[in-house]
C-alpha cells in the first residue's frame, strides 16, 4: 500500500519527465500549434457528441428513472421507419415508460439475434418460416415494395419490364437495351444500342430478397440462383456490379448511363430526384411469350397498385396451417405464393387473377412466443409497442413519408390473434 | 553503434536522451528472491499475448466450422453459390476472391512502398529539419483517418473521376499494355479504384515504419559514409536502405496485411462480381470483402457460416505465411550484420 506512494516521492517518478519535457522551449512553437489543433477537434467532437446526445435523449426525457428499453435489431429497409417515426413517437406518449433502442443491422442479424434473445424485436423483409420451431412468431408490421429504376440516356418513358426479362439480366441472357425481347414489350420506344449495366446490393438486404423472390417466381431460368436476403451468387452477368446499401445503389445508378437496378419504397423519391426512371413492372400474366407484349400485364408503382396487391395476396392467407408467413410477390398471380417458400403461407389459388404490382413484401418483427429472455413482464412491454405500431402507428402519416403502406384490416385483425397467443403477465 | 542520431546536422542543441533503466525487482516486490522469478513469468506473459490471440481466433474459427462439412475441391474452385439452409446445390469456391485479393492488395503494396521510401528519404535525408517538423505530423494524421471514411470520400468523390477520366485514359493511352487495353468498368468501381484507396490507406504506416527506421541509422555509419566521398543518395542506398532492410520489410509485411484484410472500403469500390479478372479495369472481389458482405445473411445459414469462417482461416493463413515467409527471406540476406 504505501510502497507507490514511496516510489513517486523517490524523485524519479514521471513528475520529472514530465516537467522536464514542458520546460523544454526547443518544442514549444510545434507543441503549440498541435495544442491548439488538439483543441479544435475535441471542441468540435464535443459539440457533434453533444447535438447528438441531445438530439436522442429529447424524446426520453419524460421518461422515470425505471424506463423499460425494449431493444430491436435487423432489417436496414424497416429501420427508417422504427427509428425516425415509431420510437421516438410511442416513447413520446404521457406516460409510457418504456425506451426503443433501434439498430440497423440487416434481416439476417434480426432473426439470429431473435432467435438468441439476445434481443426484443428482430425486424426482418423475409418471414421465418420455421419460426414456431425456434420459440418466434412472425408479427408483420407495414407492407413494403421495390421499384427497378433505370439511368438510359434520351428514353424517359417507362419501359415495360417483367420478371422473365429482368432475370435473363442478371443471370446474363440479356446483356445489351435493344435486345429483341425488351424491345418486344415495349413497342414504338427507341432503344439505344448500349450493353445494360446491371446494379446490385453488396450487402445482405430484404430488397435483394423482393427482387430475386420476384425473378424466381417469373423465371425458371433463376430457379439456381435462389430467393434470399444474401448478396446474389452463382454464375451471374459478368457485367453486374454491386454497391452498398439503398443510397448506393442510387449514387452508382445515378452517375452510370444504361444501368438498371432495384430501390426500395424508401428512395423512391430519391432516385426519382437524381434522375432515374421507374420501369413499369410485369405481372404474373406478363411471364409468357403473349402476355409479355401486352401493355395491360404492366403496372407503374402506386399506393393503390401495391395496397391491391396486398389485398389480393392476403386474401390466400392460410393462418391456420402458416401462421402470417406469407409472401406477396406477384400476389395475384397463378403460380401462388406457396410456390416460394417450403413452409411459407398461403392457399393455391384455384383460377388466374387480374394481378396488380408485382414487387410487393410484408415487413416482419420476430418475437419469443414464450419466456422472453428478460421474462414474461418484459415481453408484455414489448407486446403493447406491437399493439400500438399495429394501430396508431400504422397510420398513413408515420408509413407514407417512407413509401410503406398500412397492413389491410383482416391481416391486423389475424396479427392481433397472434399477439394474444404470446406469453406475457403485467 | 551508440544512440540513433538524426543525419543532418543539429539545428541547436539536444541532449541526447539516457537511456531509461530498468527498475529494480526489489522496487516492485520487496526485495524478495521469490519476487523475481515471479517478475520474470509476469513479464512473460504479455509476450505471450499475441501468440495466445492467434491461437485462439483460429480455434474459434476452425470450431465454427465443424459439423458443416463442405466440399474440399468446391473451396479451391471459382462457383459461389450460396443456396438457402436446406436446398441441395450450395458451393463456395472462393479461387476468384484469391486472386481478387492479391491483384488489389499487391499492386497497393508495391506503389505504396515506392511512394513511403520517397517519401521517408526526403524527410530523413533531404528536407530542412522545420520542412519534416512541420509535414511530419500530416502523415501521423493521414494513419488515423478510418478507412470507412476512404471509402465512402472514394465512392463517392472520386470514382466519377475514374470512370470518365481516369480509366479511360489509361485504356487510351496505355493500351499496348497487356491488360490495359480495356473495355474499363462502366461504373469506375473495380480494381484501379481499390488499388489506388489501399495504397492511400498503408502509405502513411508504411512511411512512418520507413521513417523511423532510417532515423535509427547510426551517425557514424553516415558519417564514415560521406567522408569516403559518397554523396547523400549513395549513402542512404548503400548504407541506410541496407541498414534499415528489417524495418522496411517488416513495413511491407504491415502494409500487406492491412491491404489483404481491408473489408470496408474495398466492398465499396470493388465492384464486388464473382469473377477472375479479365482486364486491368475488372471488377473482382476480395477474401476480406466477400466476408463482411455475406455475413448478415449467413446468420440465419450456418453452412454459409462455417463457409465464411474458412475464408477467414484462409485470410489469416495467407498474412501468417506471407509473413514467415519474408521474415526467414531478410534473416537470410543477413545484410544487417554485414554493414554493421
Amino acid at each position: 500500500m504505501s510502497s507507490p506512494s514511496g516510489t513517486n516521492s523517490g524523485g524519479i517518478g514521471p513528475s520529472e519527465n514530465l516537467s522536464r519535457r514542458s520546460g523544454g522551449g526547443r518544442r514549444g512553437p510545434m507543441m503549440t500549434a498541435a495544442g491548439v489543433g488538439v483543441v479544435i477537434v475535441v471542441a468540435i467532437i464535443a459539440v457533434v457528441a453533444g447535438w447528438a446526445v441531445g438530439y436522442y435523449t429529447a424524446p426520453s426525457s419524460s421518461n422515470n428513472k425505471n424506463a423499460v428499453t425494449i431493444t430491436e435489431t435487423g432489417s436496414s429497409l424497416l429501420y427508417p421507419l422504427m427509428a425516425s417515426y415509431w420510437a421516438p413517437n410511442y416513447t413520446k406518449l404521457a406516460g409510457t415508460p418504456i425506451a426503443l433502442s433501434t439498430a440497423s443491422t440487416g434481416s439476417g442479424t434480426g432473426q439470429s439475434y431473435a432467435e438468441a434473445g439476445l434481443v426484443d424485436i428482430g425486424a426482418s423483409d423475409a418471414y421465418l418460416s420455421n419460426a414456431s420451431a425456434t420459440n418466434l412468431v412472425n408479427i408483420p408490421v407495414a407492407i413494403s415494395s421495390q421499384l427497378v429504376f433505370y439511368n438510359l440516356p434520351g428514353v424517359t418513358a417507362h419501359l415495360n419490364i417483367n420478371g422473365t426479362v429482368l432475370g435473363m439480366i442478371y443471370n446474363g441472357n440479356i446483356t445489351n437495351w435493344n435486345d429483341p425481347m425488351i424491345q418486344a414489350a415495349n413497342p414504338g420506344v427507341a432503344l439505344p444500342n448500349a450493353a445494360i449495366v446491371p446494379l446490385a446490393r453488396s450487402d445482405g438486404s430484404g430488397d435483394t430478397f423482393l427482387i430475386t423472390s420476384y425473378m424466381y417466381m417469373a423465371w425458371a431460368g433463376w430457379a439456381t440462383h435462389g430467393y434470399s436476403t444474401a448478396k446474389l451468387s452463382g454464375t451471374l452477368n459478368s457485367k453486374i456490379q454491386y454497391a452498398n446499401g439503398n443510397a448506393g445503389l442510387v449514387t452508382l445508378a445515378a452517375g452510370t448511363p444504361n444501368s438498371i437496378t432495384y430501390i426500395g419504397n424508401s428512395y423512391r423519391a430519391a432516385s426519382i430526384a437524381k434522375g432515374l426512371v421507374a420501369a413499369a413492372l410485369g405481372n404474373s400474366n406478363a411471364n409468357t411469350a403473349a402476355g409479355g407484349v401486352n401493355p395491360n400485364n404492366y403496372l407503374l408503382w402506386s399506393s393503390a397498385n401495391v395496397s391491391q396487391d396486398a389485398n389480393l395476396a392476403l386474401t390466400r392467407l392460410n393462418y391456420a396451417s402458416y401462421g402470417l408467413a406469407l409472401s406477396l410477390i406477384m400476389g395475384g398471380s397463378p403460380y401462388g405464393p406457396t410456390t416460394l417458400h417450403a413452409g411459407g403461407g398461403g392457399t393455391a389459388p384455384t383460377a388466374a387473377y387480374p394481378s396488380p404490382y408485382p414487387d410487393v413484401n410484408l415487413e416482419y418483427t420476430l418475437i419469443k412466443a414464450t419466456g422472453s429472455a428478460q421474462g414474461p413482464s418484459h415481453q408484455y412491454y414489448v407486446v403493447q409497442f406491437l399493439y400500438w405500431a399495429l394501430g396508431v402507428g400504422n397510420q398513413p402519416v408515420y408509413l407514407s413519408p417512407l413509401g410503406f403502406l398500412p397492413l389491410t384490416s383482416n391481416v391486423v385483425a389475424l396479427t392481433y390473434q397472434t399477439l394474444q397467443t404470446v406469453q406475457v403477465s403485467s | 553503434m551508440s544512440e540513433p542520431i538524426d543525419p543532418r546536422p543539429a539545428t541547436d542543441a539536444e541532449t541526447p536522451s539516457s537511456p531509461s533503466p530498468s527498475p529494480p525487482a526489489g522496487r516492485w516486490s520487496g526485495g524478495g528472491g521469490g519476487g523475481s522469478a515471479l517478475l520474470h513469468i509476469l513479464e512473460l506473459l504479455p509476450a505471450l499475448v499475441p501468440l495466445a490471440i492467434i491461437v485462439i481466433v483460429l480455434v474459434a474459427m476452425v470450431g465454427t466450422t465443424r459439423g458443416v462439412p463442405f466440399s474440399v475441391l468446391d473451396f479451391l474452385g471459382s462457383s459461389w453459390l450460396v443456396q438457402p439452409p436446406g436446398v441441395a446445390g450450395s458451393s463456395y469456391g472462393v479461387s476468384t476472391f484469391i486472386v481478387g485479393s492479391l491483384v488489389t492488395s499487391l499492386p497497393a503494396l508495391l506503389l505504396a512502398m515506392l511512394i513511403a521510401l520517397g517519401v521517408a528519404i526526403a524527410s530523413v535525408v533531404y528536407l530542412p529539419r522545420i520542412a519534416t517538423r512541420f509535414l511530419d505530423p500530416f502523415v501521423d494524421l493521414l494513419a488515423g483517418i478510418p478507412s470507412i471514411v476512404f471509402g465512402l470520400w472514394a465512392f463517392i468523390i472520386l470514382r466519377p473521376y475514374f470512370q470518365q477520366s481516369l480509366t479511360p485514359w489509361m485504356a487510351a493511352n496505355l493500351g499496348f499494355l497487356p491488360g490495359f487495353a480495356g473495355p474499363v468498368s462502366p461504373t469506375g468501381l473495380g480494381i484501379p479504384i481499390t488499388v489506388f484507396i489501399l495504397t492511400l490507406m498503408i502509405l502513411p504506416i508504411s512511411t512512418l515504419l520507413i521513417r523511423d527506421t532510417l532515423r535509427a541509422v547510426p551517425r557514424e555509419l553516415w558519417e564514415s559514409g560521406l567522408a569516403l566521398g559518397a554523396t547523400r543518395w549513395e549513402v542512404t542506398r548503400r548504407v541506410s536502405l541496407r541498414y534499415g532492410s528489417r524495418g522496411i520489410s517488416s513495413a511491407a509485411l504491415l502494409g500487406f496485411s492491412r491491404a489483404i484484410g481491408e473489408a470496408v472500403a474495398v466492398s465499396f469500390l470493388i465492384g464486388g462480381a464473382t469473377n477472375f479478372p479479365t482486364n486491368v479495369y475488372s471488377t473482382t472481389n476480395t477474401l476480406s470483402a466477400l466476408i463482411i458482405e455475406n455475413l448478415d445473411s449467413s446468420f440465419v445459414n450456418p453452412q454459409e457460416f462455417a463457409a465464411l469462417a474458412e475464408v477467414g482461416i484462409l485470410l489469416t493463413a495467407i498474412t501468417l505465411t506471407v509473413n514467415i515467409i519474408a521474415r526467414r527471406f531478410v534473416m537470410q540476406l543477413g545484410v544487417h550484420e554485414t554493414v554493421v
